[in-house]
């Protein structure tokens, strides 16, 4: 079939909108968009090559600089994939302490990402206001691990750091300040009419379309694929009564309530974690030695995988990532900006589906 | 000095647009950057207006260890802004690669070979106060009176 395009129409590298650079080619007819393509390439350093060979003391660090945002989940997946291979165990008050942190991890992460769409769609005040419940986030995150954006925090066999009782009286505190300032802005951006106008119906995804593509994370789950999220299968997670957050609509709308409800959720996670921290020990014992593992875990933006591969001594053989974004932004380009009707929603679009260029070129 | 370059260096104390370029980091120094505008830090509380255009801006802000796709395309962006301009370097990438100049790796530091850097903020990240304090300690020595040095 005869396909009539007017305007290719390129949206990037450098964008007002965007936090990276990515290129975004559309094919529209007046301002419907009939197809899209994204093009990569501007942020490859080339990570896994630097790995190969190198100890685990200094994979460690390199694998937390794999993603700024989500730096935690991407230690955590790194030190859990060493920790199935050697065999070491972690006591139950690491385990729970690495929750926690992951959980205010991702509550960092999603509020970045409603933050950026937010900003795009042009709502400036509940962007602000979303900035600056981060902002809290990122303190008691400095509070527990002693930096802001790459911590380190999670060691073979446990944590580095134990939380003292009046960081835990702190996070408390601060976590039902935030959550109730987080179902304020969630009740804004609901119910607000021209946040409607420019979300609800937009970008769909459908959810055989979502299970095509293979979307993850809150992408997928705002499609209605629950089951996607890798939580459900980590025994720290299994143990808290953890489910996933689903919704149904599948549109930039329902993509930005599932990770406000996740907030919300991630709270519930963490007082329930302040409430069963255990006494005891924050490290057992444990050398990491040889073996191959492909591990799994869920980050912000969805599932996931670090295939690792250790000789005796501790040096990383080969090490390939697998992360999230890759497929969540071939779903966005393929099934969400097709038929997009205004060239103003494609970037909102894109920004909706929480691109993350830094770890998908690596 | 004319009155007129008085005003002029005035109103430029108070109107610094910043546009940023990420040219291969982890993200980290971005969403540093990003902090910046959050109502804690308050950038627009000292004139600084970040547009990420780079037509209208004074001040780029470089966050990364040049991969191989920046290849001309940064020297095109620093060209678009108009003078007077200053570049920053955000973070030790720009600086040095930080621990992506390693063997095997695809990047190409320091930023400083492809276009001129006025100033350095290290870290990894830097904290949102040292990006501010670094935007706001270049400005004055690059604008003001501009006219006078350029003469």
């Amino acid at each position: 079939m005869k396909r009539t395009v007017d305007v290719s129409f390129p949206v990037g590298p450098v964008h007002p909108c965007w936090k990276e650079p990515a290129r975004v080619k559309c094919e529209t007819r007046g301002e419907y968009v009939v197809s899209a393509e994204v093009e990569l390439g501007y942020m490859k350093k080339g990570i896994e090559r630097i790995m190969k060979g190198r100890p685990w003391q200094e994979v460690m660090f390199l694998a937390e600089r794999v993603c700024g945002i989500c730096s935690v989940i991407h230690n955590m997946v790194f030190i859990e994939a060493l920790e199935h291979i050697s065999g070491i165990d972690v006591p139950r008050r690491a385990a729970l302490l690495r929750v926690i942190v992951n959980e205010l991890d991702r509550m960092q992460s999603h509020l970045l990402a409603n933050f950026s769409y937010c900003y795009t769609i042009e709502h400036e005040t509940l962007a602000m206001y979303l900035l600056d419940v981060r902002e809290k986030v990122m303190d008691q995150l400095e509070r527990i691990t002693g930096a802001r954006v790459t911590c380190a925090y999670i060691v073979p066999g446990g944590v580095r750091f134990d939380l003292r009782p009046e960081d835990a009286q702190a996070l408390r505190l601060s976590l039902s300040a935030i959550g109730e300032e987080v179902m304020r802005y969630t009740d804004m951006f609901a119910n607000g009419p021209l946040i409607a106008l420019r979300s609800r119906g937009i970008g769909i995804l459908t959810k055989e379309a979502a299970r095509e593509a293979y979307a993850v994370g809150p992408t997928a789950r705002a499609s209605g694929l629950g089951d996607i999220d890798r939580r459900l299968r980590h025994p720290t997670y299994q143990s808290l009564g953890f489910s996933p957050i689903v919704r149904t609509e599948g549109d930039n709308y329902a993509r930005i309530m599932v990770r406000f409800q996740e907030i919300a959720q991630s709270i519930g996670l963490i007082q329930k974690c302040l409430d069963e921290l255990p006494a005891g020990p924050i490290r057992g014992g444990g050398i990491p030695g040889a073996g191959e593992i492909a591990y799994s875990m869920e980050a912000p933006r969805g599932e996931l995988t670090y295939f690792v591969r250790t000789d005796a001594a501790g040096r990383v053989l080969e090490i390939s990532i697998q992360t999230p974004s890759i497929m969540n932004i071939e779903a966005c380009c393929h099934y969400m900006l097709t038929g997009v009707s205004s060239l103003a929603d494609v970037t909102s679009t894109f920004v909706s589906s929480d691109p993350c260029i830094a770890c998908t070129e690596r | 000095m004319t009155i007129l370059q008085k005003v002029k260096n005035f109103v430029r104390s108070r109107s610094i647009h910043v546009a940023y370029v990420d040219v291969g980091s982890c993200n980290g120094c971005d969403i540093e950057v990003l902090a910046c505008l959050s109502p804690r830090y308050d950038i627009e509380q000292y004139g600084i207006f970040v547009h990420n255009n780079p037509r209208e801006a004074d001040i780029l802000l470089v966050i990364g260890a040049y991969t191989p796709g920046w290849e001309e395309k940064l020297r095109g962006l620093w060209e678009k802004i108009p003078p007077p301009k200053a570049a920053i370097a955000i973070g030790n990438c720009p600086i040095s690669g930080c621990l992506f100049a390693r063997p095997h790796t695809l990047v190409d530091p320091p930023v400083a070979k492809h276009i001129p850097i006025a100033a350095q903020v290290p870290g990894c990240p830097p904290r949102p106060t040292e990006i501010l304090s670094a935007i706001l300690s270049v400005a004055p020595t690059i604008f003001a009176d501009y006219e006078v040095k350029t003469k």
